[in-house]
């Protein structure tokens, strides 16, 4: 046993040396920094990124995507004040791009509105999946940083067959140790050598994938060199508070700024890639785009406990309540005896309580279930906040917060799951609703969202249109 | 001693407040003056193209003379308008006359085929849309100003220090719905 342990110790040790040389052999040429300059070369702000990104993509990406697309007419950003700017399609034909230029075009045209307009905040909006949409961005942006031979995938096929059949020894003396260790008796070693070999070799298959990537090639280390050159000659016209709409005045310098990571304020103004805010959404309602504050608490002192809980729970919180208030009072009428001398027994107190604390929400929670109101407005947050949480599940509160154009604040309502599940932002919808405790018991679609994803139709969903 | 050292504090915290609301103050009143400015720079972009619209259609269709010079007549009152309530008055007025124009232009598909006209109108719509935002921008700045004019404890400062409410810029009737700007 000792033996066989030694051996798979012994070719892993060679397995790993062979991957350390195999590292070694297919890393990066080193990137020299080129002197300062202002020339650009033909590569886009996508793939400036990605090379000067130590062949990793960022976010900045995206948002220098779009700042190129301004600089070359084919969107134009506009700032109507120092908090708005919008993104504008352009009327003309539409130049040849790019497949990631194409998808980020794309989410723009998804997002406009009638007019052909998005505001650049409200770029992060939008039903899309963003993990998935980002993944082909990348993986565009990557065919062409190899189509041009500046990058290329860090193991080579004959090195992943030589890494992968070389995990084969280790896999095997593993098994013959497991085999050595494990079998019984009763049984064959097959069972036990079968199980630690696969176990080994599934590891060391899983490692090898996992140190797979990008690397440069010597044409992508010298243009990554020249590109660190502008960087510096970029960094030098402090472009870090220019706007995204000073892009008319930049033109192309712009967005290879944005890639290169010294125009922080243009990024942060496009947040193409960029998950949206659970507290700030933009709502296009009316027409216009515009800012929303949503808060998940309710106003006053009960919104806090009682806010966007359905009646069960509020009645629930309402008795558990009663328990602390109760002995809080009961606490404060034997203070008031001894010290006051009043003539009014502690539990007397104690039960007065309970019933200010309980009664009042309790008569609020009661005429506000009876006297349900309609609400109309576009749903600009679905949310699930974490209510309980052990090893096993997790449940959630489910939220949607409606822009229905009278406020900028706007509280978001509780809702029954499967309610929520037939909802998508952007949708216009009527609800019945209890507007103190603010719990929605009805949802009607009365205009599907533009996000909706297929033909836009809502009829498959049973709970669409109430209840 | 001891009444005086409250009386300090008291007098401390008060201008503190003072202080404290009055700046708050100035800078909603900076912003909606700003708000003022990016609606009057686009605004003075529409009155501009105004005279190339005009000129293009007359080119085609000399004699809807009535309709041009209601038109000019117009952006001469809107040019000369002053402060929210004048403006948008006179602004309503000439967008009222500009959909007119282009009614009347429909006549003449030579007119409506012409490159020159074609990006004067998608100009034109294109200004009419950043108007409507910065209307909205420069109406939700007038709100937050209006609010801390109106309301406790701010109101006192402002009543002091001579902050007065300021007029909201009203939209054309048919936009107050959902707003789709063309023409």
């Amino acid at each position: 046993m000792p033996l066989a342990l030694l051996a798979t110790a012994v070719v892993l040790g060679a397995w790993f040396a062979l991957l350390a040389v195999l590292l070694a052999a297919s890393r990066t040429p080193p990137v020299r920094p080129g002197p300062a300059t202002g020339a650009l070369r033909p590569e886009s702000p996508a793939v400036v990124d990605l090379l000067t990104g130590d062949w990793e993509l960022c976010d900045e990406a995206a948002s220098a995507t779009l700042l190129d697309l301004a600089a070359r007419r084919v969107v134009t950003l506009e700032e109507i004040g120092p908090e708005l700017a919008l993104v504008r399609l352009g009327r003309g034909e539409q130049a040849e791009l790019t497949p990631y230029e194409q998808l980020v075009l794309d989410h723009v045209r998804e997002l406009a509105t009638a007019d052909g307009v998005v505001a650049t905040g409200a770029l992060a909006e939008g039903a899309r999946n963003l993990g998935g949409w980002w993944a082909a961005f990348t993986r565009a942006v990557i065919a062409e940083a190899r189509a041009a031979g500046l990058s290329r995938r860090r193991w080579s096929g004959p090195q992943r067959t030589i890494l992968v059949g070389a995990a084969l020894v280790p896999g095997a003396a593993a098994g013959i140790a497991a085999a050595v260790a494990f079998t019984k008796p009763d049984d064959g070693p097959l069972g036990p050598f079968f199980g630690g070999a696969l176990l080994v070799v599934a590891a060391l298959s899983a490692l090898v994938e996992r140190l797979d990537g990008e690397r440069g090639t010597e044409a992508g280390a010298a243009a990554a060199g020249h590109w660190l050159g502008v960087r510096e000659h970029l960094r030098g016209a402090r472009l870090l508070e220019a706007p995204a709409a000073a892009v008319t005045i930049w033109g192309r310098p712009l967005a290879y700024a944005a890639a290169l990571g010294v125009a922080g304020r243009a990024v942060a103004g496009l947040p193409v890639a960029t998950p949206a805010d659970d507290s700030r959404a933009w709502s296009d309602r009316g027409g216009l785009w515009h800012v929303v504050r949503v808060e998940y608490r309710g106003p006053g002192p009960w919104g806090r406990f009682f806010w966007g809980r359905s009646p069960l729970q509020q009645l629930g919180r309402l008795l558990l309540a009663a328990i602390p208030s109760a002995g809080f009072a009961f606490v404060l009428g034997i203070l008031a005896r001894a010290l006051l001398g009043s003539p009014v027994e502690p539990e007397v107190f104690g039960v007065l309580g309970a019933v200010v604390v309980v009664g009042v929400p309790l008569l609020r929670l009661a005429l506000d279930t009876l006297a349900r109101s309609t609400v109309e407005g576009q749903v600009v947050r679905l949310r699930g906040k974490v209510r309980s949480q052990n090893d096993s599940s997790t449940t959630y509160d489910h939220y949607v917060a409606l822009d229905d154009g009278h406020s900028r604040t706007v509280y978001a309502f509780g809702i029954a799951e499967d309610r929520w599940n037939s909802l998508v932002e952007g949708d216009v919808v009527r609800a019945t609703a209890a507007r103190r405790s603010g719990w929605i018991h009805e949802v009607e679609v009365v205009t599907a969202s533009r996000h909706r994803p297929g033909d836009g139709s809502v009829g498959e969903s049973p709970v669409a249109s109430g209840s | 001693m001891t009444t005086l050292l409250v009386v300090l504090l008291i007098m401390v915290t008060l201008v503190a407040a003072l202080v404290v609301f009055y700046n708050r103050l100035v800078t909603s009143r900076n912003a909606v003056d700003n708000a003022w400015a990016q609606i009057d720079v686009q605004l003075r972009r529409r009155h501009e193209l105004i005279p190339n619209l005009v000129e293009t259609v007359k080119g085609y269709a000399a004699h809807e003379r009535q309709t041009l010079e209601a038109v000019t007549a117009a952006r001469a009152v809107a040019v000369s308008a002053t402060g929210p309530a004048e403006q948008a008055a006179a602004e309503n007025a000439l967008t009222g006359a500009l959909r007119s124009l282009f009614a009347v232009a429909e006549a003449y598909p030579q007119l409506q085929a012409g490159r020159n006209f074609s990006a004067l109108q998608g100009e034109l719509s294109d200004t009419e849309n950043r108007i409507a935002y910065s209307r909205q921008y420069y109406n939700d700045a007038v709100l937050g100003y209006n609010n801390a004019v109106q309301t406790v404890p701010t109101t006192i400062v402002a009543g002091i220090t001579g902050f007065r409410v300021r007029e909201y810029f009203a939209a054309p009737d048919e936009e107050r719905g959902p707003v789709q700007v063309r023409f």
